[in-house]
């Protein structure tokens, strides 16, 4: 593959997973009262954090997922998503360890019926995804 | 090259903070900001024993564990088997009486989902939970 094809497909992989978050985003901003709940039903934070979180992690998502598919603050965006998903998978793995019965609340009450390896799949690979563009990012802004 | 990736992600975090504080702003009203049950949905024991026979106690908590123990008189009404056991409840449901939802205890969700599931798909009115769920129904009893 030369170099311009494998920078097509970076492209596209950073604009499915900015799209990823920028849906994930909309969704939970549309009910921050059912994100706040899913939050809350990791037993990590109190309620009043918790709370005041569902208000703002969907729109840093969706700013994070603007940044991927517009390539403007690219490098920040995918610091705080690698961020953002690794404390996700770490909290997931944690309430599963200690028997809690969790609805992730990634994509809203869409994915509420998921079952804990659906999840821990889907976060594994964006999380993969993500590192693979950081890697090629420094390589893809030396060659545009 | 992190440095700038660093600045970046400041950036983001300080932007995020506007649309949210707008949203906020806009549900202040429709959130409860301390507790994830409004106060004026919460009963303690001491509230829901005053209320006497004017009271049907709905147990959100696993099928087991109501089979083990449960508030005398209470029916059986959890989300595995909303779909059938929710016409039960309502075959016992009067509007004067006042429904009071408990789990196991003060950390467990399902009397909240339970109770927002009344409320929502149900229409109905006069629900709330019961503070400490079970776990504080015992200690009273004691």
């Amino acid at each position: 593959m030369d170099l311009s094809s494998r920078n097509i497909l970076w492209r596209i992989v950073a604009l499915i997973v900015g799209g990823i978050f920028i849906y994930a985003g909309v969704i939970k901003a549309m009910d921050p009262v059912a994100f706040a709940n899913d939050i809350d039903n990791y037993k990590i934070l109190p309620w009043p954090l918790a709370v005041r979180l569902a208000f703002y992690l969907p729109w840093l998502e969706m700013l994070c997922g603007l940044a991927l598919l517009l390539r403007s603050f690219y490098r920040g965006g995918l610091f705080i998503l690698t961020g953002l998903v690794s404390i996700f998978i770490v909290a997931s793995v944690v309430a599963r360890a200690r028997g809690l019965d969790i609805t992730c609340g990634c994509f809203g009450h869409a994915s509420k019926n998921w079952n804990f390896s659906g999840h821990l799949a889907l976060d594994l690979a964006i999380f993969a995804a993500l590192i693979a563009l950081w890697i090629s990012s420094p390589r893809q802004q030396q060659e545009l | 090259m992190k440095a700038s990736a660093v600045r970046q992600a400041l950036l983001l975090i300080a932007l995020a903070f506007v649309p949210a504080i707008g949203e906020a702003i806009y549900f202040r009203d429709k959130v409860s900001w301390q507790s994830p049950i409004p106060a004026s949905e919460l009963v303690t024991v001491d509230q829901a024993r005053s209320w006497g026979d004017n009271v049907i106690w709905v147990d959100a908590r696993a099928d087991n564990e109501f089979e083990r123990d449960h508030i005398p008189g209470a029916i059986l009404l959890n989300e595995d088997r909303w779909n059938e056991l929710l016409p039960h409840f309502l075959g016992q449901w009067s509007p004067e009486r006042k429904i009071i939802v408990y789990c196991s205890a003060q950390s467990c969700n399902a009397s909240r989902e339970v109770a927002k599931r009344l409320r929502d798909e149900a229409q109905l009115k006069n629900v709330f939970v019961l503070d400490g769920g079970w776990e504080e129904w015992l200690k009273d009893k004691r």
